[in-house]
């Protein structure tokens, strides 16, 4: 194993020293890793929160590794194009990048074989919970009045949007229906291409709810055109003190959450992922980071290699049971 | 590759009948009343419409029809050989030539190629595609490479930046 | 007041804000003109500059650079008949057709100038009327939206040159196009055939890129060199702008004020109010006849129309955070990463910062003048420049150009296979900008429609009901139904129209 690793050690930096130099020989043999420019791919495009997220972590780990890590923006296929990038890129730790939640989701609706277990995890370094958002002119004041008008209601009268059809923000309705003993389409779903224009239709008067993040609706409810009644989360969001859990408010234990973590391809040499968890987890706990997540309102949470992998699972399974009960499942 | 209007017309019908067989195979979504069948179906049929109305010449009396410009100066020379018209695929098919092997032969060298071959097939002299088929690669990757960390493969001539 | 506009002038009068506005107006001017690369793309590899910079260095950037890429987009669109971004398309035959009858300079002029003064109308709606634009926003649901698309779509059959049935064909296969992916509301893959690929859909850019530069090198494999351009001094860009100014002030005023609404509204943005106006312009000219052959009243209000929507855009993404378009979206990334969240408190707790964007804006509308000039005068050298040296250029931009949007060799293919197509639609009379609007629009009146459905529990009424959803359903059924009574009423008259008794 030790043997097959120098090798692959050895051909990595042999082509690192003719890709950087481009003539001549260095003699990177001896350098550890990184011994050239790591690449960080984002499924997502430039300018969103998954961008933002990567390029912060990637300049402090360019920081920290004395190496630049290029974050390289592979869009495509709804995610699919960049999460198999990362999946199929070589596992020698220069090749990285962020998977998010919808890693535990495509694979449900046959979009894709990939899965958490394509992947060796590095590091889990955030996850944003639904909150359940209302129009100004919403007559309801808290999430418990919300609630008791959605049970009393005809099925298919209240109507949510936040993202698209199967997307996480649906599936967190779902969830919530299910746990007040609804059936999970008690609440209309309408598809919309993402939280902004969600949110936009919910203060134009054509939605009941939304069940995007708090981070996402925060501009329009400082303009007072909406307001959060809870989050679906286990802690408050130290950004929005005043929004109250759903078991806090109704006694309802039901948590989700949009994720973010950082992975290599599997079979990662062993010595290179801890290189690059214990480089992560200064990142995590760097002020930088920190100042930066909060000043988006984005939530931080950290979860080592195994503790990531067991997340992802324990997410993967809940999500599958959502998306068969919405009717979203193809396996 | 000017075909007659029958031609084209039909081939839309085909191409909106298959739209609209395409959509309409396609399973409802729960809680949704109108499926992702239905606007295929109704683009489909559309097209298809469109179709009969432009094979059968409908519609040419209906609105005044308005001269169309010839794009380029002009009239086409006279063809001198028989696959003269396949020279228009040169093209897309150097872009695809690119797809396939950038990864393998780099930025540089790819585009050298394309730009050479592009550059005769247009009347070129050696002495203009040469040049530029050293120059312009190096100038992009120089832009897209260096300046704006546009990942291009670097192949076996990486460039020394 | 005024002293927020100190402290804006302050912030901005700093050297690394005038290097980042000085470099990134060269940058989107460069790329926005080279064919095949587009603003978007120019916008969205700036990000990673834009990391290392101040915040206020950091938006100059994108606002510069974009509002010169959305401009300068017009030159390869005049020049080569290779416009930069859907909008473009709108007007690159009319614009091409000038330059065509040796009118380069008035074209681009034009575009230079009544960009510029859109540009500057535009920011000033931002400044003084945001909260009530903002409320025109937010008062759009779906089911006004899927009127205001299917007014959109419209606009297909009275830009084109070609016959409107085959314009209606045209826009009828880019709605087909918008259909392929998953980005549906029932968020199932539709015509991917299984390709992972495809799950995303085609993007406007590199179907636009495709139908009209690469398509444009296929025709040149087939055609003679044409005859160069008169040797002649390129004459002065800005004479003769005074006079359009006054002759067409009321175009541009239009163009300004659809541009700015337009704009505000997410989703829809310069794309569509450059396509209105075209159309509005030609519906109401004196004389309609010549458009298509060259005439630049069109442009004045289109070009009026797309810049002054680019900065009334910026309302809903500053106010609120919802993005106007793919540019704003990227924008409003800048804006969090720096700091400066949108949302209300952006106009109270740091109006300097709010200011010293505006100031920005107006500066960088101004300078695009100048700057304009310079680019037109270098570009036009590609009107004398051998085509056996122009064409690769355009196919290596091309190639690069895809790639660099996802950096996703897809992209290519996707770019090469929408030049055969548009290469064939082209030779046969269907138009191909018709193809742009339909995919550009596609997504929209599909998402629009069915999650009004949904949200009516089926019924069609509330398309009729609410008040905005009701003018513009009387606007899109009067517009659909004018010709027809037109027609009706000229046939009635007995004088058949001439080109009814030809067949």
């Amino acid at each position: 194993m030790s043997k097959k690793i120098t090798r692959r050690a050895f051909a990595a930096s042999s082509a690192a020293a003719a890709a950087v130099a481009g003539f001549g020989f260095k003699p990177a043999l001896a350098q550890a890793y990184p011994a050239r420019p790591v690449t960080v791919i984002v499924p997502w495009g430039a300018g969103g929160g998954t961008d933002a997220t990567a390029r912060i972590v990637a300049a402090l780990l360019e920081k920290d590794l004395g190496q630049p890590f290029n974050v390289v923006n592979r869009t495509g296929g709804s995610g699919v194009v960049g999460h198999s990038a990362i999946a199929t890129a070589q596992p020698d730790g220069y090749t990285i990048g962020m998977l998010t939640v919808e890693i535990s989701m495509m694979h449900w609706q046959g979009l894709t074989e990939l899965g958490p277990k394509s992947y060796t995890p590095l590091a889990l370094m955030n996850e944003d919970p639904p909150g359940i958002q209302v129009s100004s002119g919403s007559p309801y004041k808290t999430v418990k009045e919300l609630a008791d008008a959605i049970k009393a209601a005809p099925a298919g009268k209240f109507k949510a949007s936040g993202t698209g059809q199967g997307g996480i923000w649906h599936l967190a309705l779902v969830g919530w229906m299910q746990a007040m003993g609804l059936a999970p389409n008690h609440v209309a779903w309408v598809p919309s291409n993402g939280a902004a224009p969600a949110m936009q239709d919910l203060a134009a008067g054509g939605l009941d709810l939304t069940t995007c993040s708090v981070p996402e609706a925060r501009a329009i409810i400082e303009a007072g055109k909406a307001r959060s009644l809870a989050l679906m989360a286990s802690a408050r969001n130290p950004a929005f003190p005043d929004v109250p859990t759903l078991k806090e408010a109704m006694g309802i234990d039901y948590s989700t959450g949009a994720w973010r973590g950082i992975a290599g391809p599997k079979g990662l040499p062993a010595d290179v992922a801890s290189k690059l968890t214990a480089a992560l987890k200064k990142v995590f706990d760097s002020k930088e980071f920190k100042d930066f997540m909060s000043n988006r309102g984005f939530g931080t949470v950290w979860g080592d290699a195994t503790e990531f992998a067991t997340f992802m699972d324990k997410g993967d399974a809940q999500m599958g049971v959502a998306m068969k009960a919405a009717g979203l499942s193809k396996a | 590759m000017r075909l007659p209007d029958r031609v084209t017309g039909l081939f839309l019908v085909g191409l909106g009948a298959a739209a609209a067989y395409g959509g309409w195979q396609l399973p409802p979504v729960p809680g949704q009343p109108v499926g992702p069948n239905v606007f295929p179906l109704v683009i489909g049929t559309g097209l298809a419409l469109c179709g009969l109305a432009i094979a059968f010449g409908i519609g040419h009396s209906f609105e005044e029809e308005e001269e169309l410009i010839p794009v380029e100066g002009g009239q086409p020379p006279p063809p001198t050989g028989k696959f003269y018209g396949l020279r228009a695929l040169l093209p897309p098919a150097l872009l695809l030539f690119y797809v396939v092997v950038a990864d393998r032969l780099g930025f540089i060298i790819t585009a050298a190629l394309i730009v050479f071959v592009t550059s005769t097939a247009l009347g070129a002299r050696w002495k203009l595609s040469l040049p530029l088929a050293v120059l312009a690669p190096i100038g992009i990757h120089l832009i897209f490479s260096k300046l704006l960390r546009v990942p291009l493969p670097a192949g076996l001539l990486p460039m020394p930046w | 007041m005024l002293k927020t506009l100190i402290d804006a002038f302050a912030l901005i009068s700093t050297w690394e804000v005038i290097i980042a506005m000085f470099a990134a107006s060269i940058y989107g001017l460069v790329i926005g003109s080279l064919p095949g690369l587009s603003a978007t793309m120019a916008t969205a590899l700036l990000v990673p500059v834009t990391f290392y910079l101040s915040p206020i260095a950091a938006i100059a950037t994108i606002v510069a650079a974009s509002s010169m890429a959305i401009f300068s987009g017009d030159i390869p669109g005049a020049l080569l008949r290779i416009p930069g971004t859907p909008a473009s398309a709108a007007y690159a035959d009319e614009a091409y057709a000038m330059t065509r009858k040796g009118e380069a300079e008035l074209a681009l002029g034009a575009g230079v100038w009544f960009s510029a003064v859109g540009g500057i109308a535009g920011t000033l709606s931002l400044m003084i009327l945001a909260p009530p634009l903002a409320e025109i926003a937010l008062s759009f649901s779906t089911f006004e939206y899927f009127w205001l698309a299917f007014l959109g779509l419209m606009c297909a059959t009275l830009v084109a040159r070609s016959s409107p049935v085959k314009a209606i064909a045209g826009m009828f296969i880019g709605l087909l196009v918008s259909c392929i992916g998953i980005e549906n509301p029932g968020g199932v893959p539709r015509f991917t055939f299984g390709m992972t690929d495809l799950f995303g859909g085609i993007e406007p850019i590199p179907a636009l890129v495709g139908v009209f530069a690469v398509a444009q090198v296929m025709r040149a494999m087939l055609t003679p060199e044409p005859p160069p351009i008169p040797r002649r001094k390129f004459g002065s860009i800005m004479a003769g702008q005074w006079r359009l100014t006054k002759k067409y002030h009321w175009q541009m005023t239009r163009g300004n004020i659809i541009g700015i609404i337009i704009g505000v509204l997410p989703g829809a943005g310069a794309d569509m109010a450059a396509w209105v106006s075209y159309a509005m312009s030609k519906r109401f000219s004196k004389e309609p006849e010549k458009f298509g052959t060259g005439h630049v009243e069109g442009l004045v209000e289109a070009g009026a129309s797309n810049n002054a929507s680019i900065a009334s855009g910026w309302v809903p993404s500053l106010l609120f955070g919802i993005p106007g378009d793919t540019i704003a979206a990227i924008a409003i990334g800048v804006l969090y990463m720096k700091g400066l969240n949108p949302g209300p408190t952006l106009f109270t707790e740091k109006a300097s910062s709010m200011y010293a964007i505006y100031l920005m804006f107006i500066i960088a509308n101004i300078i695009m003048i100048p700057f304009g000039i310079v680019m037109i005068r270098l570009a036009s050298y590609v009107l004398r420049a051998p085509r056996s040296s122009v064409m690769p250029v355009i196919m290596l931009c091309c190639a690069v150009g895809s790639f660099a949007i996802g950096n996703n060799m897809f992209g290519v293919v996707t770019v090469a296979t929408f030049g055969i197509i548009g290469y064939v639609m082209e030779e046969n009379g269907y138009p191909v900008a018709a193809m742009v609007l339909g995919i550009v629009m596609g997504t929209m009146v599909e998402q629009a429609f069915v999650t009004s459905l949904i949200k009516s529990d089926g019924s069609i009424l509330p398309f009729f009901e609410r008040p905005i959803a009701a003018i513009l359903a009387a606007m899109a059924i009067g517009a659909l139904i004018w010709p027809v009574l037109v027609w009706v009423w000229r046939r009635l008259k007995g004088g058949a129209p001439a080109a009814a008794s030809v067949r």
